[in-house]
């Protein structure tokens, strides 16, 4: 019964527009990221070697190749920009979708008519929204490891795969914390339209002015997959810094470049504490979600 | 189809029924019982607390008060063998629009438990002379399309009580006689309890065993309608019958 109300989930989402349309940008833009990455290290590398013919003729030293240091995924660090920016938007249509549906259609009281119960109902959601989002992010990776083949002419060693394997399934709990964001406004609002963008409020607060606030409004905080240091020139950002912890759109980032060495490597112990954030929430949300199922009069339509 | 247990307790029983949206007393403790066979009509106007019992009996939600069962079932004790009794249309009957019909009586079968679901909705749409709607998208469809599949997703598991839910709105004349005669043949040959809200009061007479009237979330009439007609002589119909009903109470 948790499969059948997946599997209808999933099927709903084969035949969305809006599903479509975000998930075709969401894979674009994974393959721009390689292309980028490869463009990037093509310009610098030129820029390099005209310095090395530049300073070979003034019989200066020549500085070692900037890239000759840099690790290969860090080709890919614009993906840790366009999960928390088109990934988490998607996720969030998505759990808006999951749970919108059934009440504008009408047929939830069809559903709770059934011998079904709500929390296999709200477990069978849950699975199809895991299982849209992973299919997503499958075929993100495979596209980020064909850039990484074709564009960028190296193959990613075992280490490098499990590296993007972990950032992948980083990225999937952090978007399905905004796919339960979407479920919640979606079961709670009683107008389709303030449910979605209630929820992309949420969105939006999370990943830019959270980030902003706890880093003293240093702007590259948002989305730049770099760690800037948090600005307490004011009182007001000197308290609000202590929340940066806390804030899951910059841990999700911090601990992106960690895992797809963008910056230096950090101990494992400090990695894996940047997760809590976003897993405790992820968990939290799930639980309110099935709350809220659980108490929802579904015998009621929308206005 | 489904066992009822016990055999022979009756369709419906509901004693002392209440229920309160906020401060507002929708329904105001109902007594009925329904034997099992029955075509049952539930009269009354807007707002006077028909949905609200189906709900109630379908358990989409909890009565305030009193007690509500079906085929002898407590429907809050023990909702989910309830609702393998039962078969539900409601009013503006909505199903999934981007998937075929077919596909939406599959997946509703399959979450009612059925063994062959494909097979049960074939069969369901075969039954209900619709098979050409099996392949066509639900959105595409009229509103009388919509109230034939709609019967069928609520009869696809051959329940044993069926409750529809004002099931002639917006429908046609020429559907109102096919949804008359589906509901005949639903009692007849399968056998079907069937528990009916609506306001048109000619096809009560013409497809109903019995009627109750509510007024205000009370039960203020209710008979078979060989009773009613009896005990009426003077009205020429049951619109008549239950204009008097109502202005007695």
């Amino acid at each position: 019964m948790v499969w059948t109300i997946a599997r209808q989930q999933l099927l709903t989402l084969r035949r969305s527009g809006t599903f479509i349309a975000i998930l075709a940008t969401m894979l674009l833009m994974t393959a721009l990221a390689g292309f980028i990455g490869w463009m990037s290290h093509h310009t610098i590398i030129k820029v390099y070697d005209e310095t090395v013919l530049l300073l070979t003729a003034q019989g200066k030293p020549i500085p070692a190749n900037p890239f000759d240091s840099k690790p290969e995924l860090a080709l890919l660090s614009n993906l840790a920009i366009y999960v928390p920016l088109i990934g988490a938007i998607l996720a969030t249509i998505v759990g808006h979708i999951a749970m919108m549906e059934d009440r504008a259609s009408g047929a939830a009281r069809l559903l709770f008519s059934r011998p079904m119960s709500r929390s296999r109902y709200v477990i069978g959601k849950f699975l199809g929204t895991t299982i849209a989002l992973a299919g997503v992010l499958a075929a993100s990776a495979v596209l980020s490891t064909l850039s990484l083949v074709i564009v960028n002419m190296h193959v990613p060693a075992a280490g490098e795969v499990a590296r993007l394997a972990v950032f992948f399934v980083i990225s999937l709990v952090y978007m399905l914390l905004f796919a339960l964001v979407g479920m919640a406004f979606a079961i709670t609002s009683r107008n389709r339209s303030f449910a979605i963008v209630a929820a992309l409020g949420v969105w939006l607060v999370l990943t830019f002015v959270v980030p902003q606030v706890t880093s003293g409004l240093r702007p590259t905080t948002s989305l730049n997959p770099i760690t800037d240091p948090v600005s307490t020139s004011q009182p007001f950002f000197q308290v609000t810094a202590h929340a940066r912890p806390i804030s899951v759109s910059e841990q999700y980032k911090r601990v992106s470049a960690s895992v797809l060495q963008t910056e230096p490597a950090e101990p494992t112990s400090r990695s894996a504490l940047r997760v809590v954030p976003i897993f405790g929430l992820a968990l939290l949300l799930a639980l309110i979600v099935g709350r809220l199922v659980a108490r929802h009069d579904y015998s009621r339509g929308l206005q | 189809m489904a066992n009822p247990s016990p055999l022979d307790s009756a369709a419906i029983e509901l004693d002392g029924l209440r229920h309160r949206y906020d401060t507002d007393d929708v329904l105001r403790g109902i007594d009925l019982s329904i034997p099992r066979g029955e075509v049952f009509g539930f009269l009354g106007h807007n707002g006077s607390g028909k949905t609200t019992t189906v709900n109630i009996l379908t358990t989409l939600i909890r009565p305030t008060a009193g007690s509500a069962r079906v085929c002898g079932l407590d429907v809050e004790r023990e909702p989910m063998h309830v609702r393998q009794l039962i078969g539900y249309l409601p009013s503006d009957v909505r199903m999934y629009d981007h998937m075929t019909a077919l596909e939406n009586l599959e997946f509703f079968a399959r979450l009612s438990g059925v063994e062959r679901p494909r097979a049960a909705a074939i069969e369901t749409l075969e039954y209900l002379d619709c098979a050409d709607l099996a392949d066509r998208r639900v959105g595409t469809f009229s509103t009388g399309m919509r109230q034939r599949v709609g019967i069928a997703q609520a009869v696809l598991h051959k329940p044993v009580v069926l409750f529809l839910d004002e099931p002639t709105a917006g429908l046609a004349s020429c559907g109102v006689r096919h949804l008359r005669e589906t509901i005949q043949r639903l009692n007849s040959e399968l056998g079907m309890t069937i528990f009916m809200n609506t306001h048109q009061l000619s096809e009560v007479a013409k497809v109903c065993t019995s009627i109750g009237v509510l007024n205000h979330g009370e039960l203020i009439y209710t008979d078979s309608i060989e009773n009613t007609t009896a005990r009426f002589p003077d009205e020429a119909s049951l619109e008549d019958i239950y204009v008097r009903v109502e202005a007695g109470a």
